[in-house]
């Protein structure tokens, strides 16, 4: 069976700055990908050249077995969603102005607003549990909230693939589980694929299948998530010694930062 | 407020601004004739031409503002003003005319200059690593400030006469006769018009950022370069006219946000209704204030834009902090 998203030797580079080099992966439908690694190791960059919002240098890109060039941007968000980066700048629009705006790619200038975009605007909201902050501007939204609404506006795309971008950095513990959970749901009840980069490596390696570890553009390990905690690969992988204890509730591995170094 | 409230507002505002200032500062001494000769080929062309290089040069400074996300980034800030000024300029002192399918060569002189001026800028922008609004506004000002040095140098190269006709020109005036100008200028800010309102979805998504655009399905690249060539077009033809008359793109896109939120369905219309009404009232307190002598109307917006500038700089200053 081919693949949902094929990457072949993928390299991306922004002047004469190599960004990411080489990397190849496979993601079927269904799956939960994380991609893990160092500040600065290309992994946002990654996450965007597959949005198309960055352009790919070297190497190619299968979306269905069709190049990513063959695809236009609407056609490629009607595919894929995306959430970014928390950036912290003031979004001027009200939470369902927002939303709304995922159904771009299924418009023209002249269509009207039909019952299917309505649809897909509550569903997005009942799924991230938003439909309170409707009438909210988005700059008046908590971090937790913000990111909830972040992801129902790429719910409201209805696309099969969703990329997130560290969703969970800059939140509590507390809206950091409600965010995971969230992605969770959408992954097993709702079939989406998922692709995120994340800092989290404990949640990465007990909830996502796979995981893909970059460092300075380069691929360090990929394979099944479950394989990843060593404390070999962890060391390479941050420059930092790890030890690791087992969760007393569901003891899975977990790993943590060796403070004796 | 509601938005159609405040559009129905705003325009009902400018309607009578549109009707009323024709008539301010009428001598009651000429005679009912020359009373209407006056009323016919001076004053309603001329508030009507005010009111459509207003409106357009309004909408053009809504467009920067929302395709750089900042308030500072007009047409003017970014140099494309001082570009199409240059373009006109050299067109004047070579003693050039030409004319293409009734268009007057200045206005093409113009827009060559203000596309060269935003290609600049752009390309310097995004050639920089990290590009950054701030890059882009500090490259605008260079090209101004180079652009500024290009136009006084024709101008010193020029005969008194073109001299003259530049530097009055330069000020921004409206003092046209007849409806020939408004006919110049029609096509141009219409079609610009028509393009910005067909993309009012994508500007709304401009706002909220290129990644976020993209991801939707925005192609941004395409659309910023549609935006920048009927921008350039819009000012190009306005500059030839009537100089570079600053600060109506940076005002009028800005209160106009404040009053009826960032929905381009609404802003559009607004800023074409305020900007067009604007550059009326500014055009009739230049004719009135020294009369029977005018002031350029370009020197009554930009000592209202310098403040209205400075404000926004601490504003947005005093957010970030």
């Amino acid at each position: 069976m081919s693949s949902l998203i094929s990457s072949h030797h993928l390299s991306l580079s922004i002047g004469n700055k190599t960004l990411i080099e080489n990397i190849s992966f496979n993601v079927n439908k269904g799956d939960y990908l994380c991609i893990l690694g160092p500040n600065g190791a290309g992994k946002s960059s990654l996450l965007k050249s597959l949005m198309g919002i960055l352009p790919i240098s070297k190497g190619e890109l299968f979306f269905n077995d069709a190049l990513i060039s063959d695809y236009s941007q609407k056609q490629l968000a009607q595919l894929i969603s995306y959430v970014p980066q928390a950036s912290g700048r003031q979004l001027p629009f009200t939470v369902t102005e927002f939303v709304k705006m995922g159904r771009y790619p299924f418009h023209s200038a002249l269509s009207d607003w039909q019952a299917t975009d309505q649809q897909a605007l509550e569903n997005a909201f009942e799924i991230t549990n938003t439909a309170q902050f409707r009438l909210r501007q988005m700059h008046t939204l908590s971090g937790g909230e913000c990111q909830r609404v972040m992801i129902a506006a790429a719910l409201c795309q209805q696309s099969p693939i969703l990329l997130l971008d560290e969703p969970t950095s800059f939140l509590d513990p507390h809206h950091q589980v409600e965010v995971h959970r969230l992605i969770q749901t959408l992954n097993k009840q709702h079939q989406i694929t998922i692709i995120e980069v994340s800092h989290d490596l404990n949640h990465a390696s007990q909830h996502s299948q796979q995981i893909l570890a970059l460092k300075e553009g380069h691929t360090l390990w990929q394979g099944q998530a479950d394989q990843f905690l060593e404390a070999k690969r962890l060391l390479a992988l941050y420059d930092q010694d790890f030890v690791f204890i087992n969760h007393p509730q569901t003891g899975a591995k977990i790993a943590l930062p060796d403070e004796q170094q | 407020m509601k938005p159609s409230f405040s559009l129905v507002l705003i325009s009902i505002v400018s309607m009578l601004t549109l009707i009323f200032s024709p008539l301010l500062g009428m001598d009651a001494q000429v005679s009912a004739e020359i009373q209407h000769k006056i009323m016919s080929e001076i004053r309603i062309p001329r508030v009507l031409f005010a009111f459509v290089a207003g409106s357009g040069l309004a909408l053009c400074g809504m467009v920067f503002q929302a395709m750089f996300h900042n308030p500072l980034a007009t047409p003017f800030t970014l140099g494309v003003a001082s570009g199409a000024s240059l373009g006109a300029a050299i067109y004047v002192s070579l003693g050039l005319s030409f004319s293409f399918l009734g268009i007057d060569g200045t206005s093409f002189a113009a827009f060559s200059g203000a596309l060269l001026a935003i290609t600049i800028v752009y390309g310097i922008s995004r050639f920089r690593q990290g590009f950054s609004t701030e890059t882009l506004l500090l490259t605008g000002v260079a090209i101004s400030f180079f652009f500024s040095s290009l136009i006084l140098f024709t101008q010193y190269l020029s005969n008194v006469t073109d001299s003259f006709r530049i530097l009055r020109w330069l000020m921004g005036e409206l003092s046209i006769v007849g409806y020939r100008d408004l006919m110049q200028l029609l096509p141009f800010v219409t079609l610009c018009i028509a393009i910005i309102i067909w993309l009012s979805r994508e500007l709304n998504l401009l706002m909220a950022g290129d990644d976020i655009a993209i991801s939707r399905g925005v192609a941004v690249k395409q659309i910023r370069y549609i935006l920048f060539f009927s921008t350039s077009m819009c000012v190009g033809a306005i500059v030839a006219l009537c100089g570079p008359i600053g600060f109506i793109g940076m005002m009028v896109p800005h209160i106009c946000r404040l009053i009826i939120g960032t929905d381009h369905r609404w802003l559009i219309p607004a800023s074409l209704m305020f900007g067009g009404g604007f550059l009326v009232v500014c055009d009739t307190i230049a004719r009135l204030i020294i009369a029977p002598a005018e002031i350029p109307v370009g020197v009554i917006t930009t000592l209202l834009g310098g403040p209205f500038f400075l404000w926004l700089l601490i504003r947005s200053r005093s957010k970030t902090a």
